[in-house]
């Protein structure tokens, strides 16, 4: 079957919600995903990338959930964090006008929309015609796919007449300690961050918003996470990062809905009402030096990050999930957690109870041309209702022992508007 | 090198603090404000039986009940039942140049505390404001100690690192005074010949003088860390970034002379400091990982380009370590040396390349901004190897 047809059949699958007795997933799969996994943010439905045929047993299972695009809060927030990372940071092109942008964002969203659901961005009804989806995730299981977006400072300079619409807490980043940032992973006028647990289906959602784009915005920078560092919800455990450490242990959950709404998402404090039940997105490019990390003892390794390696416990003692004592002290009359660990430093207790929501991925960009070591670490994404928590708990890490293995070499800040309802476009309240 | 913020004082570190004389761990701080009552104690518990000693904060002072204990596990309770003017316990040494263990923020109806192990000597407990701020606090009993200096080689490597980081420190402070001499002068060329010169000292030093994180960061920080404050870019680097960049020795007076301050107080610290094999060997491969990233990546000399003498400092200095526990490594463990000096070699060839004579301002050394990308890549592939081989020794001799 050629390509092209590959892509009328899937575009004959119903959208989401609707059941065709045709082409699209049978009704008992449907019922059997939806008493697995419930209704809500987990999964939407049964649907995913098929090919040609539905019945083959391959493309049942894990990896075919879908996550509702529509919702009161952009999907790809407090989702349970998906496997992979594609993360575009994009600019608006300079010979583009207001009309063009506010356009572009209207038909991302329908683009976004119909890849959350499964389905490819376009059908192809000329075959003279380049093909209106790029293709590469045909047969690919949707894998919970969630593309979110953001607007950085920049959107808001007197380009495109936004200037009044820049909400007061969105601004580039104060320098910060133990940065040294590359201006190629710097900034961007937007962003789009797409998560699956595929990569390649992540890497299709921003390639071909990009694409859709191509004359209005153009690519600043992009980055590729393959493999999750956080977990945002309970039911998921906390995944490890290229330290070899848990991370995230004591990250804010899905199910913490108070936290959420203390820390996360923004509320009426802000003075721009169209950000309200968005949040704000600070992402950072740490380069991790692991062949200098590798080489400490296990025991210092502990005591920079403040947890026992295996279990993940704090080393006050307990298990991975007791809340760490800060004040205990240890068996050789220093705390038992480090005055410079990691988790001390960053915690809530040590910055007045300031949090924010964590969902980093872990990255390589290959071998450092220079040095023959590893250009790689985590791509630090989080999510909060004001930039100033991020800087405040970058601040407080400026004594933190693990400086020693890493460096912030990349950094933007978005503000990312909240989510829609079926019929609402991206930048309609922006623009309006 | 820059600390980048390590500070290892404050877990198990290279150096304990001097000033107590029994103390055998440097003290950190351990600070926790706690709402409820009880505060933290029990926390020391499962290193052995432990005291409790209660403070009651009040306007004339902070009195330890009892004021005397036996070695080992204690839990300092804390309450403050109204007095306005006090708000913060602290236990420090007995000259009370160090804070071992604190409770801030206690106002009046407030109640925390801390935990601590603590060796035998006197320390007091401190309450800022109070009329008598400073109250006698006695620990009894035997230090218990690390079986490494029983070991007559491990004793003998540790007391010859201690003579060699303090050498190192004294010729720190007298060729940075000699360079701060040619500022003073206004001679602009001498002073880049002489700031390379003093540079190796401390790069021989480092993994000991990043015990103390903020002296550190004042003698060698760069811009980036900790703070990205131009106002804290104040060392080494930012007389570099003058004389190089802005080619200028405006203002450079004053900061050489607060240099010069600031190594002398690394001078007394290290005078006094104690030492152990574990941390010599780990402080050898941080030395290499050091020249393994800063150097390589030229970032550490980004304004003057004089990488190649600091780095050729680091590994001296690291192996430097290796010769002081060789009569122990020989026994325990010889194929471990055998690699080390073979990887050792390797780099000294690799950095022979780059030799010159007098060099790139008289460093002996050529300018790191005309090594090529593919020699750069070369001597970190041999200074990788060699870390790598430097890091086994801390498992061996941690006896």
């Amino acid at each position: 079957m050629s390509a092209g047809r590959q892509a009328e059949e899937q575009l004959r699958q119903p959208p989401p919600g609707e059941v065709s007795g045709q082409s699209g997933p049978s009704r008992r799969r449907l019922l059997t995903v939806a008493g697995l996994f419930g209704a809500g943010a987990v999964a939407g439905g049964l649907t995913g990338y098929f090919t040609a045929s539905q019945d083959e047993p391959a493309a049942a299972g894990a990896g075919t959930q879908t996550v509702p695009f529509y919702g009161a809060h952009q999907a790809g927030i407090i989702t349970p964090a998906q496997d992979r990372l594609a993360f575009g940071a994009l600019n608006v092109a300079s010979t583009a006008a207001r009309t063009d942008l506010r356009d572009l964002l209207r038909e991302w969203t329908g683009a976004a929309a119909r890849m959350a659901s499964g389905r490819l961005v376009g059908e192809d009804s000329v075959p003279e015609a380049p093909p209106v989806d790029t293709g590469e995730a045909l047969g690919s299981a949707v894998g919970r796919l969630t593309i979110t977006i953001g607007y950085g400072p920049s959107l808001f300079d007197q380009r495109f007449g936004l200037a009044a619409r820049k909400p007061s807490a969105l601004a580039d980043l104060p320098p910060l300690p133990n940065e040294n940032l590359d201006a190629d992973y710097t900034g961007g006028d937007l962003c789009i961050q797409a998560c699956s647990d595929d990569p390649l289906v992540a890497f299709h959602a921003v390639r071909n918003l990009a694409r859709i784009g191509m004359g209005v915005v153009e690519h600043d920078w992009m980055e590729l996470g393959f493999g999750r560092t956080s977990a945002t919800s309970a039911a998921q455990a906390t995944p490890r990062n290229l330290l070899g450490f848990k991370d995230g242990t004591r990250n804010i959950k899905a199910e913490q809905t108070d936290l959420l709404n203390q820390h996360v998402w923004v509320g009426r404090e802000t003075d721009q009402p169209w950000l309200r039940g968005g949040s704000y997105l600070v992402t950072r490019k740490i380069r991790m030096f692991v062949e200098n990390w590798d080489r400490d003892y296990l025991r210092d390794q502990e005591n920079v990050i403040g947890r026992a390696k295996v279990s993940g416990a704090p080393l006050s003692g307990g298990s991975e999930f007791s809340p760490p004592d800060f004040t205990a002290g240890g068996a050789d009359g220093q705390p038992a957690i480090p005055a410079d660990a990691h988790i001390r430093l960053a915690s809530p207790e040590h910055n007045g109870g300031t949090r924010i929501l964590r969902r980093g991925y872990s990255f390589t960009d290959g071998i450092d041309p220079q040095a023959g070591t590893l250009l790689g670490g985590l791509f630090f994404i989080a999510f909060m209702k004001d930039p100033a928590q991020f800087v405040q708990l970058q601040r407080s890490l400026a004594g933190d022992a693990l400086n020693e293995y890493i460096h912030h070499t990349g950094s933007a800040v978005f503000a990312c508007p909240p989510g829609l309802r079926p019929g609402q476009h991206w930048g309609d309240t922006l623009f309006a | 090198m820059s600390s980048e913020g390590k500070r290892r004082g404050c877990r198990g570190a290279v150096v304990a603090a001097a000033a107590a004389l029994a103390l055998v761990a440097s003290g950190c701080s351990s600070t926790g404000t706690s709402t409820g009552s009880g505060g933290s104690a029990g926390t020391a518990a499962d290193s052995g039986k432990s005291s409790t000693v209660k403070i009651d904060l009040t306007a004339r002072g902070c009195e330890p009940k009892p004021a005397k204990i036996p070695a080992g596990p204690v839990d300092f309770n804390v309450t403050n039942s109204g007095a306005g003017a006090v708000s913060e316990a602290e236990l420090r040494t007995a000259d009370l140049g160090k804070i071992l263990g604190e409770q801030e923020n206690l106002t009046p109806g407030l109640s925390g505390g801390f935990s601590l192990t603590l060796q035998p000597g006197t320390y007091k407990v401190s309450c800022p404001g109070a009329s008598q701020p400073h109250w006698t606090f006695t620990v009894t009993g035997k230090a218990t100690g690390p079986s490494w200096p029983s070991n007559p080689q491990l004793a003998a490597a540790v007391q010859g690192y201690a003579g060699y980081v303090k050498q190192n420190t004294a010729g720190l402070v007298s060729h940075t005074q000699a360079f701060c001499q040619a500022i003073d002068a206004g001679n602009l060329n001498q002073a880049k010949m002489l700031y390379p010169q003093a540079r190796v000292y401390y790069e021989r030093i480092e993994p000991v003088a990043e015990v103390w994180g903020s002296l550190d960061t004042q003698i060698d920080g760069r811009w980036e860390n900790p703070v990205t404050v131009a106002s804290r870019f104040i060392g080494f680097h930012k007389l570099e970034q003058l004389m190089w960049q802005d080619k200028t020795l405006a203002g450079a007076p004053k900061l050489c002379a607060g240099l010069v301050t600031n190594e002398q107080q690394l001078l007394t610290l290290v005078s006094n400091a104690q030492y152990n094999p574990l941390e010599m060997a780990s402080g050898a491969t941080d030395l290499v990982n050091e020249a393994a990233t800063g150097k390589i990546s030229g970032e550490e000399e980004r304004y003057s380009n004089t990488d190649l003498p600091v780095f050729a400092a680091n590994m001296e200095a690291a192996m430097k370590v290796v010769s002081l526990l060789q009569p122990y490594l020989q026994h325990q463990d010889p194929g471990a040396l055998v690699l080390i000096k073979q990887r050792n070699d390797a780099v000294t060839s690799q950095l022979a390349h780059f030799k010159a004579s007098p060099g790139y301002d008289g460093t002996g050394y050529v300018d790191y901004s005309t090594v090529t990308q593919a020699e750069r890549r070369q001597l970190s592939a041999a200074v990788n190897a060699l870390a790598e081989a430097l890091s086994k020794l801390s498992a061996q001799v941690s006896a």
